[in-house]
């Protein structure tokens, strides 16, 4: 071992067209060292170790790994340099057994050709043969040794695999876990997690926990990217937080305090609070009752939800990440089937209608991922601004566009909400706004239409704080115009701030409901997480993570 | 009855060979990922090709050869334009079938009066002449042309060569999901590249078999639709060469059908009841351009029934297929 950091990378600049990514970023992780890489959503960090992983090249600076310096064209260079990677989004085939995924890259030859094995009938120099070998870890593939090998492994750290499954028959926690193997099997000396708790249970996450830590006691480095606080003091030793490409600090996770790292990733206080009036409250423009809907799964995601929402009103719903939220939002617009329940507009019932009745009957939709669902990337501003009302009188009505008129409308919302970055509404692609000024038009296209009923489905996610203030004052004029709002978030801040009435929702049910003069903060969290059950959980914890986590989210 | 099922059956195991040898190479191009819709194109380069050096040289196994590697050619500018310029597959597959069609109309007029004596039929040493003699089915399956026993051998060498080597698992890996073959340190252009080649090389062959073993002769346009046939075949197939073979011989039936459908008269007598609605039914579904079509209502059908049958998971169609690959995208 030398001295010094195992991991040290040095004034690390990457460009993408228009943007710096990571700009002279430095980054130094010890041998067996948890080392958590801190920081909002584009703040650089994926990138920064796309980078250490040989998938993106960088602009400038220097890597050096175990005081060797790291030149890497390809993963193919990193794996055989000891660094291994678990993506965000796993890199697993379906199709392809655990095995087979384990070993992809590896070339391991059939039992017959391998070199150390014994019961061979093969004589060993020819095996030994470098054409020999050559064309036996093309042209054959033996999967029993390599396969006793991962069983080995799972055992060792307790992971609970059926080798020969396909990985589309297991679980998210499972999947990861041969992501873990993936990397344990090339024996790795660096592992990097990107945000591996994104998509676990807390309890398949207290698990990661446990098995990381005992992967750094044998000497294992590993660099673990999260945005969330809670995570970060609970495994991590040394924290480094990345703003905006740049690198903010590095301290020990130990000397700092939770609101310290809020501040260094957000670069200002976290908590802000916005004066609203009372709201005047009207007649309901939503019933629902009783509402069911099942995930993409066919698992049931809603299990019997009423809501009802006056004009002039703020139905915050609160909750962790998963628990219906979609589903919801998505039954309450017509875009999900219900399997039970009843939907109502003001006095219309639209129980099982087309989405295009909902946006006829006044409701208006800001869906959770705003460039899948709620824009056309490709399409230019003026038809993503119109294309709610295109059919509207004003742009022709009938069979042909009123293209002058449809730009005319473009410009007034482009200029009404700030939309910034336009300079021709008709050349400029709504993919190639920046986040929240996409997020700006969205909203701006779905409330201009003055509806009766808006459902906001993490309007404010992923948004730089400039935006953020501007999208949360709209959606407080909007209600003073008498528009009833559901505002789904997993930003308690943003809830307790906005909200005339708190409903809480875990497991597709609604756990518990109070209003932001009432409520209990310490409460809310802990129904967001199923009430007294969880582990003997800090309730305080958690709904002051669930505070401070509140801005950065993926 | 016996000798017209023989003579059928023989048809069949002939005009199969072709379909064989297409749709195992664009099983292999499909399974990395790339859809290859030049496959007649090439055949008819390789056709051509093939019987011009025959006809020059006197040797058919040359000419086979030469066969594939022109197939290797053109799989070449498929490779480089839809795999390191990234462009769309079905445009440049589509290019390439009209140009094969183009050049060997154009270059093939010269050579349409030509004769050569191509691939004999024979017999496997040994124990052919025993299998031969096996009824109704010996002399179909067992007097053949060499590349009639080469297609046979090829699918279960094709078969081990994708789900029983490493080359097979990562040319998968690559057509499921390039992204997660290049974070395991696979090389998914060279990968892709190997692919569409060795497609390129059985679309040759393909071409070959026909003008230097079932026809003997060259015509302008003789691939008659077989490299499409052998697109489908690959859905029929679900993308496993062993149910290629099942398929070829099915698509081979009909097309001997074909053939034969114009020497026979299926009619039910006029006394028969409702002859007189049955009867031009009958002509209707003989007609040889009707029966045509047969292979690709065989693919419809094929198609309908695994999408309702199986989850996607199961279907075999490679998940990227179609999907560029190239890194810093996201």
């Amino acid at each position: 071992m030398t001295d010094g950091p195992f991991l040290r990378m040095e004034d690390v600049l990457k460009e993408f067209p228009g943007v710096v990514a990571n700009d002279e970023v430095d980054l130094a992780v010890g041998r067996g060292e948890i080392h958590g890489l801190l920081g909002e959503n584009g703040a650089g960090k994926s990138t920064l170790m796309k980078i250490l992983y040989g998938l993106y090249a960088p602009d400038g600076g220097e890597i050096r790994l175990d005081g060797r310096r790291l030149d890497l064209d390809s993963p193919q260079d990193a794996i055989e340099r000891g660094i291994g990677m678990v993506h965000q989004h796993f890199m697993l085939i379906p199709r392809l057994t655990v095995a087979e995924n384990v070993v992809l890259g590896e070339r391991e030859p059939s039992a017959l050709f391998r070199a150390e094995s014994e019961d061979s009938w093969l004589p060993e120099s020819f095996r030994e043969n470098r054409v020999v070998s050559g064309l036996a870890r093309r042209f054959s593939l033996g999967l029993d040794v390599p396969e006793q090998r991962i069983a080995d492994l799972a055992e060792e750290y307790g992971f609970d695999i059926d080798v020969g499954a396909s990985i589309w028959q297991l679980n998210v926690g499972q999947q990861q876990r041969v992501e873990i193997l993936k990397a344990l099997y090339r024996d790795v000396d660096l592992l990097i997690l990107d945000e591996p708790t994104a998509v676990l249970t807390p309890n398949e996450a207290e698990r990661l926990f446990d098995t990381l830590e005992r992967l750094a006691e044998r000497g294992l480095s590993i660099v673990f990217i999260t945005h969330k606080l809670k995570e970060v003091k609970a495994i991590t030793d040394r924290v480094t937080v990345l703003r905006e490409g740049e690198n903010v600090g590095t301290v020990d996770t130990s000397s700092v305090s939770r609101a310290d790292l809020a501040r260094m990733m957000v670069g200002r206080e976290v908590l802000f609070q916005i004066d609203k009036d009372p709201a005047e409250i009207g007649d309901p423009v939503l019933r629902a009752e009783n509402l069911r809907a099942e995930d993409e799964r066919g698992i049931e995601a809603l299990s019997g939800v009423d809501l009802t929402v006056r004009s002039g009103e703020i139905v915050g719903i609160a909750g962790v990440s998963g628990n219906g939220q979609s589903e919801l939002a998505e039954a309450l617009v017509g875009l999900r089937e219900l399997t039970d329940g009843r939907v109502a507009i003001a006095d219309a019932d639209l129980t099982g209608a087309s989405p295009r009745r909902f946006i006829d009957e006044g409701v208006s939709f800001v869906p959770e991922d705003r460039l899948e669902y709620g824009c056309a990337e490709d399409l230019s501003v003026m038809y993503n601004a119109t294309m709610k009302d295109f059919r509207d009188d004003r742009f022709g009505g009938g069979y042909f566009l009123d293209y002058d008129e449809l730009e005319t409308y473009a410009e007034t919302l482009v200029e009404e909400f700030d939309v910034r970055g336009v300079r021709d509404t008709t050349e400029m692609l709504a993919g190639d706004l920046s986040g929240g000024n996409l997020q700006k038009l969205i909203l701006a296209r779905e409330l201009y239409r003055d509806p009766r009923l808006l459902v906001a489905n993490q309007p404010t996610r992923g948004v730089d704080v400039g935006a953020i203030e501007f999208l949360r004052e709209t959606i407080l004029d909007q209600r003073e115009a008498g528009t009833g709002v559901v505002l789904i978030s997993e930003d308690l801040d943003e809830i307790f701030d906005l909200s005339d009435r708190i409903l809480v929702i875990y497991e597709g049910e609604i756990a518990y409901e109070t209003t932001p003069t009432e409520a209990d903060r310490k409460r809310v969290g802990l129904e967001m997480t199923g009430g007294e059950g969880t582990d003997g959980e800090p309730t305080a914890d958690s709904a002051d993570q669930a505070v401070a986590d509140g801005r950065g989210d993926s | 009855m016996a000798g017209f099922v023989a003579g059928l059956l023989d048809a069949t195991v002939r005009a199969s060979t072709v379909l064989v040898f297409a749709s195992l190479g664009e099983i292999i191009s499909e399974r990395g990922g790339v859809l290859n819709l030049g496959v007649e194109g090439m055949m008819l380069v390789g056709a051509l090709g093939g019987f011009v050096v025959t006809v020059v040289s006197g040797s058919y196994w040359l000419g086979f050869f030469v066969a594939g590697l022109l197939g290797v050619a053109m799989a070449l500018i498929h490779a480089f334009l839809t795999i390191s310029l990234s462009s769309d597959q079905v445009i440049s597959g589509i290019m390439l079938t009209l140009l094969g069609t183009g050049l060997t109309t154009f270059f093939g007029q010269e050579w349409v009066s030509e004769s050569i004596s191509g691939f004999p039929r024979t017999t496997l040493p040994l124990v052919g002449e025993y299998l031969v003699g096996i009824p109704v089915v010996g002399e179909a399956l067992f007097r053949s042309t060499a590349p009639d026993f080469i297609a046979l051998a090829l699918i279960p060498v094709v078969w081990f060569f994708l789900f029983r080597t490493n080359l097979g698992l990562e040319i998968i890996s690559v057509g499921e999901d390039p992204e997660t073959a290049d974070t395991m340190g696979v090389d998914v252009f060279r990968m892709r590249y190997l692919c569409v080649l060795i497609g390129g090389f059985f679309a040759g062959i393909a071409g070959a078999h026909l003008s230097l073993a079932f026809s003997q002769l060259w015509v302008p346009g003789m691939t008659a639709g077989r490299g499409w046939i052998a697109v489908a075949l690959v859905i029929f197939a679900q993308w496993r060469p062993e149910r290629a073979l099942i398929g070829a011989y099915l698509f081979g039936l009909l097309d001997a059908l074909k053939l034969r459908s114009q020497a026979i008269s299926v009619q039910v007598g006029a006394e028969t009841p409702f002859a007189g609605t049955i009867n031009p039914a009958l002509d209707f579904v003989m007609h040889p351009t009707i029966m045509a079509t047969y292979p690709y209502l065989a693919t419809i059908l094929v198609l309908f029934v695994t999408v309702v049958r199986f989850d996607s998971e199961q279907l075999g169609v490679p998940s990227a297929l179609l999907e560029a690959y190239s890194r810093e995208t996201d």
